[in-house]
């Protein structure tokens, strides 16, 4: 076996010396890898259980109908999961409902029959307590006052011999020409890259900031510059192996999402299944990857520049860290509805990569502005490699103290 | 050979190390002038106090950083027109050299090896008698980060000469190391002088230069204050110790000094 080149060398050691590092593994591979699908299907798990436990909880309303003449009680009583309880004391339901002894409370008026036999509308009161617990019951209780609002309609339609749809002189049939293609790759397009974007960069973080302040607090920077070889070589390995570590943290993440979509959260239908299979073939893989390498790129240019900038590798973590905030938010401006990816999008560096990757998802992408964000991204990538490679070569920088 | 010649490096002061250094001004002149010639198979030291200039001089000879006027010649070739060639023709090594705590030693010498272009025949004929001979192959699959100051430092010194250097700088190798360590730097320098090596070296510590040293060089705020063979400077100074003498030059610099500055 012969000695590796230069450049070889360096990108060998760098790999071997990252994948040694404790903190830069648990940041490039356990996070995103466990932690994500951990925390989706925890997060879907909890949801989908608090969702069942408001579906299936028996809402407490009381009815307080003078006449009781109006046949709310049994209607709301005939409902599944409704438990009805007739009063006259109207003043304690407030507090009663604060308390969480009743879930809600109907109040018919005194004159609502009257209004009701002169065509028009009865007068009802519901008393809630708003909160995120009540939301699904208070859906369920409107359903039911709007189905006993509807039985109403009918009768009074009848008495004057109309059908009741005599009300509508329009009727909208809505046909969405959408593929489920491009309705869950709009959805999920736009939430992909957000993941991953986040991914690459934090998984670029901790080797960027070990490769190059990292170096310099444990003196080894000093030692290697005096090694015969060009500071270009030496700066391309940190490069490459920092742009590595992005990708491929960036592609665990992608892979954690797919296996706790698949498989780790239940009741995910078939068809949506499916549709998930359609989105990430091989192609719209290839391209969102080939997306990946020069933004990754771009991040290490950047990260290594404010790396070696920095005198120990705390500061270089105190300047680093509040950017994972500044890249992630192009990524969350693409979730806005209505961004789009144009010639002005296609250059703004992360958000042309998380608006592209929706495209590209939903197949929708034209191949103008895809090769425009594939220059732009080029372009920045070879941008901060230039200016890493400068920064490098500043004494004032490598040696500052 | 070492060739430096009207060498001189002003460094731009931040406010702290304005503060610190209580300096007036927002430049510090850490080499003016400096001239001097290192033989092969001879130990040249460049003694000088703190902030002398010493290292500052030695990282300008490592190509570490460029000085602003002068010239450096390492073994033939010239510094500033061939950084890369010099370094070839150097091995640099200071008390404060650090090594990859997580790789191992054998990984680590392979590592410089390569980087210097080493080819595959001569790293392995290199490595094994430099780890014979420093007796690294009894710890040489271990990482760096287990082994003890000592072991490290004998992992230094093949890092340093793997790629066979004409010129080894030391920049105050032996300062924080303990005794058995410095031993092995101490040895580790007469053993290059023997083996026909131009050496430079740095220190304020008077004992290594008296064990060491075949020329001296004194350095004092960037200024050469002597130049000469070392048995030249121990005649010179009659009944003076050596430290005594390193520290009548000083004195007679500052007071030189003092008179300039009070001068209209």
């Amino acid at each position: 076996m012969s000695l590796p080149s230069p450049f070889m060398a360096v990108l060998r050691k760098e790999l071997l010396d990252t994948l040694r590092d404790r903190r830069t593994l648990i940041a490039m591979i356990a996070v995103p890898l466990l932690v994500t699908p951990m925390l989706m299907i925890g997060t879907a798990r909890y949801a989908q259980s608090r969702a069942q436990e408001a579906r299936e909880k028996v809402i407490r309303v009381a009815v307080v109908d003078p006449r009781d003449d109006t046949g709310l009680a049994d209607h709301l009583d005939a409902q599944p999961g409704v438990e009805v309880e007739l009063t006259k004391d109207v003043v304690a339901l407030p507090a009663r409902i604060a308390a969480e002894e009743l879930d809600a409370a109907v109040l018919v008026d005194e004159t609502f029959q009257r209004e009701v036999a002169a065509l028009h509308p009865g007068g009802l009161s519901l008393l809630f307590k708003s909160s995120d617990d009540f939301d699904q019951q208070k859906k369920r209780l409107t359903a039911a006052l709007t189905s006993f609002e509807q039985k109403l309609l009918d009768r009074r339609f009848a008495s004057i011999g109309l059908a009741s749809d005599v009300v509508h002189a329009v009727r909208v049939q809505e046909h969405d020409v959408a593929s489920p293609r491009e309705q869950l790759g709009k959805l999920i397009g736009g939430l992909l890259p957000y993941m991953f974007i986040l991914f690459c960069f934090t998984g670029s973080m901790y080797p960027a900031i070990d490769l190059a302040a990292g170096e310099k607090e444990r003196g080894t920077l000093e030692t290697l510059l005096t090694a015969p070889v060009r500071r270009l070589t030496l700066v391309l390995g940190k490069f490459a192996v920092v742009t590595l570590t992005g990708v491929v943290s960036a592609l665990i993440a992608m892979l954690g999402l797919y296996v706790s979509v698949a498989y780790g959260i239940e009741g995910v239908p078939p068809e949506l299944l499916s549709a998930i299979g359609q989105v990430l073939e091989p192609a719209t893989i290839a391209a969102v990857f080939a997306l990946l390498v020069p933004l990754s790129m771009f991040f290490a240019g950047v990260l290594l520049m404010l790396s070696v900038y920095a005198r120990s590798y705390k500061e270089a973590v105190s300047i680093i860290s509040p950017m994972t905030i500044l890249v992630l938010v192009p990524a969350v401006i693409a979730l806005i509805p209505g961004t789009k990816l144009t010639a002005v999008t296609a250059v703004v560096p992360v958000l042309n990569v998380s608006l592209a990757t929706r495209e590209l998802v939903a197949g929708t992408a034209e191949g103008g502005l895809i090769a425009l964000v594939f220059a732009s991204l080029g372009a920045l990538a070879g941008l901060s490699l230039w200016a890493c490679t400068r920064w490098f070569a500043r004494e004032d920088i490598v040696f500052r103290s | 050979m070492i060739t430096v010649q009207h060498l001189a490096k002003r460094f731009r002061l931040s406010r702290q190390q304005r503060r610190t250094l209580g300096a007036r001004g927002d430049t510090l002149q850490a080499v003016d002038d400096l001239s001097f010639t290192a033989k092969p198979g001879r130990i040249f030291a460049l003694l000088g106090p703190n902030g002398a200039g010493k290292t500052t001089a030695l990282r300008m000879i490592a190509t570490l950083l460029r000085p602003d006027a002068g010239q450096i010649h390492v073994a033939g070739v010239d510094a500033l027109a061939d950084p890369v060639g010099a370094r070839r023709r150097l091995g640099f090594l200071t008390g404060s050299t650090k090594l990859y705590e997580r790789l191992t030693a054998d990984e680590i010498v392979r590592y410089y090896a390569a980087l210097a272009g080493v080819s595959e025949a001569d790293y392995r004929r290199r490595r094994d008698a430099l780890f014979g001979a420093l007796g690294i192959d009894a710890f040489a699959g271990r990482r760096v980060g287990k082994l003890s100051t000592g072991m490290q430092q004998k992992v230094s010194i093949a890092r340093t000469i793997i790629h066979d250097p004409d010129v080894i700088v030391f920049d105050e190798a032996t300062s924080g190391l303990d005794v058995i360590a410095a031993r092995a730097i101490i040895q580790f320098i007469r053993q290059c002088r023997s083996d026909g090596k131009t050496v430079l070296f740095s220190t304020h510590i008077m004992s290594e230069v008296s064990m060491l040293a075949d020329d001296l060089a004194i350095v004092y705020g960037g200024k050469l204050l002597y130049q000469g063979a070392f048995a030249d400077f121990t005649a010179a100074s009659g009944q003076r110790s050596l430290e005594d003498e390193f520290i009548r030059h000083v004195e007679m610099a500052e007071v030189a000094e003092a008179a300039a500055g009070a001068r209209p």
